[in-house]
């Protein structure tokens, strides 16, 4: 370990970071080519703007939102695998991570003590939790309207019309939770955070502060 | 060696729970995906080598049938209701040209094109009754945003007009811009019809409700000359090729789009009707769709995307395996370190 990263706590790793970022460019593709089925831009003369004419071409976005899903799909079952394989869990939501969550808060607000987190926030665990469901439903119903579309393959009417309807729904929460997600790092306590997300590195008397179990158990498992 | 073995076990171990959370992610998307029997499909044969326009009536017949039959769908639209599709200046009416027989309009779901084509040195009338094809893979049901276009047991391409939003994607991704549209109806009223939404899309739906009870598509039994003819999706394939057969002539429907379930005949090449259904549209310049062209070989734009269907199909296998491939290597490389430890 260098000098420079001895007041830091590798955080997030390698792996964790590229699913971070290959899920976040392809759900904006996804976003972008998925508005042009709707189909909006010519509609709201988006296409008239300079360099914008594309996203009126079905076949165009269409072609873009498969290799995004494509991407998507793969990064999504990756991250679902190496971390059952790994046992690690840490972001999955715990009995009383509302009430926890709860505190949190109120405790950001108020300028008052935390409680006592592990590597994640009982908010974050539950953050992870609806927006991994939200882009689950995605995924599924995305992979229903894809085989829809295969010439021999058959679904049933009342599947595909409810895919559809789950998959709209579901892209305008995924929609709300991004922008909250982003949110979040309007709140000072958070912004921390952010590093651990391009170098894998976060402070380390942050982590001693805000993550004390997670300190604990780092420490323990350098001992033992 | 013995390190290894021992993260071998551990590792298959491991990979049981994760291929059990895969599988139930899985067999969710598996269950829904079943080929149904294509056996119930309908058909029709249009024999244009039959078709006279109903040279004699100023409306040919299967053009009053189908308006007969259909009356009660037609769009009832409330002309001081109509809107501009926001922020554009224009918006699609169709209700004050509710008598228009000479092209697909919402109050008009067939009528009969004419043409004049030059074939063995012949000068040819040639009449080409057109509407919705009821496509194999129809494209207009697999690109519609909202799902609300389903082709049914019968194989009849029906559009759900409580479902429509009329944006009419239905009709720039059919070959034939079959689908037309009337403002001011439809679901989009009830949201924000200022700013969302264009209407609802009509077409023919193959007489779907007839077809339920057994019974033949309006513009069949109304054609005086038995022109167009009905049966099971490959009793009138066959039939149309023989008859082809038996004329020199060419099917049209059998391959484009993939193949639908309305085969023309013709002893003119249908390239020759398309070149003159375009150069005519050209001359009385109307390129508005309404006025469907005949391209032969009509590529389907819902093929392109099966080689990608088969990637996304594939992705979460990839997805598991890379997950597999990064684990082991982990696991291994957390024993090798836990085992230098231990021995130091």
């Amino acid at each position: 370990m260098n000098k420079k990263k001895q007041n830091k706590v590798y955080r997030q790793s390698l792996s964790n970071r590229l699913v971070h970022w290959i899920t976040a460019i392809s759900i904006f593709a996804l976003i972008i080519s998925g508005f042009g089925q709707m189909p909006m831009y010519k509609r709201y003369n988006i296409t008239k703007l300079p360099g914008a004419e594309w996203l009126g071409e079905y076949s165009l976005t269409l072609v873009m939102h498969y290799v995004a899903a494509i991407v998507l799909i793969f990064i999504v079952f990756y991250h679902i695998f190496v971390h059952t394989l790994l046992k690690q869990f840490d972001a999955i939501p715990k009995r009383g991570d509302g009430k926890e969550s709860v505190k949190i808060i109120k405790a950001m607000i108020t300028k008052g003590e935390e409680p006592p987190s592990e590597k994640y926030l009982a908010e974050q665990r539950l953050a992870y939790a609806v927006i991994g469901v939200t882009i689950l439903a995605l995924v599924i119903t995305g992979l229903v309207k894809v085989a829809k579309n295969v010439a021999f393959i058959s679904v049933s009417h009342p599947i595909v019309f409810w895919s559809t309807a789950i998959h709209n729904t579901a892209t305008f929460i995924l929609i709300f939770l991004i922008i909250a997600h982003l949110a979040a790092f309007g709140i000072k306590a958070n912004r921390k955070l952010l590093p651990g997300m391009f170098t894998g590195y976060v402070d380390k008397e942050y982590v001693k502060h805000r993550h004390s179990l997670w300190y604990k158990k780092l420490k323990n498992e350098k001992n033992s | 060696m013995q390190t290894n073995e021992v993260s071998r076990r551990e590792f298959i171990k491991r990979s049981g729970g994760a291929l059990a959370v895969g599988t139930v992610i899985l067999t969710g998307t598996d269950k829904v995906i079943a080929a149904d029997k294509k056996m119930d499909e309908k058909g029709t044969i249009i024999d244009l080598s039959i078709c006279d326009g109903c040279a004699a009536k100023n409306t040919p017949e299967c053009v009053l049938a189908c308006r007969t039959k259909n009356a009660d769908k037609f769009p009832k639209v409330d002309q001081s209701e109509l809107k501009p599709y926001w922020p554009q200046k224009k918006f699609e009416d169709w209700s004050d040209q509710q008598d228009n027989t000479k092209r697909l309009t919402p109050y008009n779901w067939t009528f009969v094109d004419q043409v004049t084509v030059e074939h063995d040195g012949k000068s040819e009338e040639v009449f080409v009754p057109r509407r919705c094809m009821h496509c194999d893979n129809p494209t207009c049901a697999g690109l519609c945003p909202f799902s609300a276009i389903e082709k049914d047991k019968n194989g009849a391409v029906v559009i759900n007009e409580n479902q429509c939003m009329g944006g009419a994607k239905c009709r720039d991704v059919c070959p034939w811009d079959i689908p037309q549209r009337q403002a001011g109806v439809g679901i989009y009223m009830n949201l924000a019809p200022d700013y969302l939404g264009g209407g609802v899309m009509f077409k023919c739906d193959f007489c779907a409700d007839l077809l339920a009870e057994g019974k033949q598509p309006a513009c069949v039994t109304a054609c005086p000359k038995g022109a167009i003819s009905f049966g099971t999706k490959q009793e009138m394939k066959d039939l149309a090729y023989k008859r082809a057969n038996e004329i020199s002539g060419y099917v049209y429907g059998d391959k484009e789009n993939g193949g639908t379930a309305t085969f023309y005949v013709s002893k003119v090449p249908y390239e020759k009707i398309d070149a003159a259904i375009k150069q005519s549209k050209k001359d009385s310049n109307d390129q508005k769709p309404g006025r469907p062209t005949m391209e032969v070989d009509a590529e389907n734009k819902l093929d392109t995307l099966s080689g990608m269907a088969l990637s996304a199909a594939i992705a979460p296998v990839a997805g598991l395996a890379a997950a597999g491939f990064a684990a082991y290597n982990k696991m291994k490389g957390q024993k090798k370190s836990h085992e230098q430890e231990k021995t130091e």
